[in-house]
């Protein structure tokens, strides 16, 4: 009995141990660092997805690296409000930036001047997500890609879609790249409010929505939504019914919604592999892990270290960059 | 029924949740109370702590702030002419004379039991009927008809708190171009933000998030009434107003229940629809008063009705305001989006299933709604007769701390300093502005309404293909549109004559 106790415990041990992984791999804090709370800014709302996922992060890296943070939320200007506090900060390490792909098509178009792989220091990527198409389920005149594809193509124009306005967005990028290739005329309708455009598709005052799954979890469980087609070079498990748009005849590699964490450059090394490290712990945590599966955010590899993250940003950059200038926008 | 008595069960049956029913009641109303930090302080305070609270507490804790808070802004609107959020505005007009003339009891005492009365008012039609309602609104309700609904609030309620037409108009217009600041609603395209001024250079990242009216308002009232009061000492001509205890008697709830009905009908309708909420509610429940009061003339000198009219409808948007939360997981403001973020955060999704799956939730956060509003009325009886007081305490002593509160508050709201200088010079300029005739109400107004109403048209007149004349080929938008354009035309003929006949014209 006691053989067998002590194997249970030796295996629980291993458990942990293996559980704990990227904990144990924790470097010694630098003398004095994270003696006093970290401010972590949120570029969005408080109870926006950012905001979610800035304080599920905050929470993780407390219990995995003994960092305290205060979480500080600096919404306006689609993200860009908050980025002047940020670079007035020192570069210290003690102020963290969450900020999504916005920030990366905004360096793009020339509307910020940072670039998030130059002027900022990537910590990690915690969330990584494709889009897809949405419909409601009781439209009758359509349901599914192809008989979407056969109404837009029968009646062009007149389909609507509910987007992110902003000129040179991810979401219009994306559309103008899968409309090129399929000779669609889709209506895009700029919405500066995500929410809104929840109500817009649901009410029956746009025909179609842009979005990713995480984001409308809610109406996709109580049926109100559909997906149609996703933006991805395969299909995930958990949507096995909507076609990617490589099966729907777009060869193009769709751009994605990334959210991840930065801080200046400049930042001292120890203090930055630190936070580098909390920053792996942390995503490996438990309760970090439930949030992502919560967003979606299993279904692809939502996780990327500094190297992969400027890799990730350069790349987008240069879609961005590429399609401005197919598209006559920026500089 | 059944459901209720069981959500009160809860929600009293534990003594936890009593407790934080109780320091939510209470931290809402002195949040709400105090000029410059608000309800959403003390929210955006308490957001990281729920995180680790049971769901049901959390979520009962932010409704039952959410009620006190919306009233909690009158006390400070009547006593001192500050609202202490934007929806409390209209207060001031009446509430602040009723003061000056020694009547603050009767006036926060119409404040309490109008607020109380709205929001139960409000909290009964939610349980009743919030799913039916909210696929209604979201149904009926579309872009084209949000816009005519805010183009009415505004054609009806332009002239209020003004000298004249005129100047009531150029207010409100002043508002809408301040609205303006910011990055556009279609292309995201920075306006504002940088160019050169008499040969300065300047660009700022800051002012791509807009000018936001929650420090406009903390300057046009807070610091603009400490300077007004200032000058008012320093002149030696300032009268302390006397502190009155009197509640409205039975018989002059009486003479304004036709305005309370009205009121409430206004308020839960504009609360449902997202984004607009108490602020357009309180603005049309208080113009619609002064249209229809047989006492029109005494309005803004100091009517109780005025005072009911505005109370009853902010607190009558708040229950519904939680209807399209609930229903379809769509906040309608901040708080209501840090309601939708806790139950985020705890793994539940609102929207039609969270009847289904979180039930017992829904129906605590209901129960918790009903009674915060029912507990108003016994807390702000107590208020009527000990705020008033503050009253006897020098303003020379009270301003350092208004305008300490006002900065903390413009600086909380969004953690921009630029919001800290847009408060400052807002106090300067409506300091002139209440000199002058010209309304500050009227500036927030449309600085409000403006920035829904641009959000609105721009996605409207995408989906017509630009074609105005697509408002009026639906019913509700066609309908609204026009008689606003009536209410302005008559409004127009009425300053022309100089008289007094509007009644007498539109009947």
């Amino acid at each position: 009995m006691k053989v067998l106790q002590n194997i249970a415990g030796a295996s629980a041990v291993v458990a942990v141990l293996l559980m704990a992984g990227p904990a144990a791999a924790m470097p010694d804090k630098p003398a004095g660092f994270g003696n006093r709370p970290l401010t972590m800014i949120v570029p969005f709302g408080a109870g926006g997805g950012s905001d979610q996922l800035a304080r599920a992060m905050a929470k993780a890296m407390e219990e995995e690296a003994g960092l305290s943070f205060q979480v500080i939320n600096k919404p306006g200007g689609g993200g860009t409000a908050a980025i002047p506090d940020f670079m007035l900060a020192p570069a210290d390490g003690y102020t963290v930036l969450e900020h999504i792909d916005n920030a990366i098509s905004a360096y793009a178009a020339g509307d910020i001047r940072e670039n998030p792989a130059e002027d900022w220091i990537p910590l990690c990527m915690t969330q990584i997500t494709f889009s897809q198409i949405y419909i409601r389920p009781d439209d009758d005149r359509f349901s599914d890609w192809e008989s979407f594809v056969a109404y837009a193509k029968a009646n062009p124009g007149d389909v609507t879609m509910a987007n992110l306005g902003k000129v040179g967005s991810k979401e219009l990028v994306v559309m103008q790249q899968l409309s090129d290739a399929l000779d669609l005329d889709v209506k895009q309708i700029a919405f500066d409010k995500p929410a809104e455009r929840y109500g817009a598709l649901i009410g029956g005052h746009v025909d179609v929505l842009f979005e990713q799954p995480g984001d409308v979890r809610n109406f996709l469980d109580a049926g109100q939504m559909k997906p149609i087609l996703t933006f991805l070079d395969s299909r995930p498990d958990a949507f096995p019914d909507a076609p990617t748009h490589l099966e729907a005849g777009a060869d193009f590699d769709a751009l994605k919604r990334f959210r991840g964490f930065y801080v200046k450059k400049g930042t001292p090394q120890d203090r930055l592999d630190y936070l580098v490290a909390a920053c792996k712990a942390g995503f490996a945590n438990e309760g970090y892990a439930e949030f992502n599966k919560k967003k979606y955010m299993h279904l692809i590899d939502s996780y990327r270290d500094t190297e992969g993250s400027i890799e990730l940003i350069n790349n987008a950059v240069a879609t961005y960059r590429d399609m401005y200038k197919q598209l006559g926008i920026g500089n | 029924m059944e459901q209720f008595l069981d959500g009160t069960f809860n929600l009293f049956g534990d003594g936890q949740a009593v407790l934080i029913f109780a320091l939510g009641l209470i931290g809402g109303m002195l949040f709400g109370a105090i000029p410059g930090v608000n309800m959403l302080t003390l929210g955006a305070v308490l957001l990281p702590f729920t995180i680790t609270m049971q769901p049901e507490h959390a979520v009962m804790l932010f409704s039952v702030i959410y009620c006190a808070g919306v009233f909690g802004g009158a006390i400070t609107a009547i006593l001192f002419n500050i609202p202490g959020a934007p929806e409390n505005a209209p207060t001031c007009f009446d509430g602040y004379p009723m003061t000056m003339q020694g009547r603050s009891g009767k006036a926060i005492g119409a404040a309490v039991s109008c607020s109380a009365i709205g929001g139960v008012a409000s909290a009964v039609l939610m349980m009743s009927a919030t799913g039916l309602i909210a696929s209604w609104a979201v149904r009926a309700f579309g872009p084209q008809e949000v816009f005519a609904l805010i183009f009415f609030g505004l054609a009806v309620s332009a002239s209020i708190g003004a000298e004249n037409l005129w100047k009531g108009w150029l207010s409100v217009f002043a508002g809408l171009i301040i609205a303006t600041v910011g990055t556009d609603p279609v292309g995201g395209i920075p306006r504002f933000n940088e160019g050169s001024f008499f040969g300065l250079e300047f660009s700022s990242y800051y002012l791509s998030a807009g000018i936001h009216f929650i420090p406009m308002i903390l300057g046009f009232f807070a610091v603009s009434e400490v300077l007004t009061q200032a000058m008012h000492i320093s002149k030696g001509t300032r009268e302390r107003p006397k502190a009155g205890l009197d509640f409205p008697t039975i018989a002059e709830f009486l003479s304004v229940r036709w305005t309370m009905l009205r009121s409430i009908v206004i308020g839960f309708f504009a609360g449902i629809l997202p984004g607009i909420g108490a602020t357009l509610a309180a603005f049309l429940g208080y113009s619609q008063a002064h249209r229809w009061s047989k006492k029109r003339a005494n309005f803004g000198k100091g009517e109780l009705e005025g005072v009911v009219a505005s109370e009853t409808a902010n607190n009558a948007a708040t229950g519904a305001a939680m209807i399209p939360l609930l229903a379809l997981g769509l906040p309608g403001g901040a708080l209501t989006a840090m309601i939708m973020g806790i139950f985020q955060i705890h793994g539940m999704e609102p929207g039609p299933l969270i009847f289904v799956n979180s039930g017992d939730l829904v129906w605590i956060t209901f129960a918790a709604m009903f009674w915060a509003n029912l507990f108003i009325i016994l807390l702000g009886w107590l208020q009527t007769k000990t705020v008033v007081q503050i009253l006897r305490v020098p303003f020379r002593w009270l301003a350092p701390g208004i305008l300490l509160l006002a900065v903390i508050g413009a600086y909380a709201l969004r953690n921009l300093f630029i919001d800290v200088w847009v408060m400052f010079l807002a106090g300067i300029v409506g300091y002139l502005l209440r000199r002058s005739g010209y309304s500050a109400a009227g500036v927030v107004l449309g600085l409000i309404l403006g920035k829904l109403g641009e959000s609105a048209f721009s996605k409207s007149m995408q989906l017509m293909d630009y074609n105005f004349f697509g408002f009026f080929e639906r019913p509700i938008s066609a309908l609204l549109i026009t008689l606003g354009i009536a209410a302005i035309i008559v409004s127009i003929i009425n300053e022309i004559r100089g008289a007094d006949v509007q009644k007498a014209l539109m009947d």
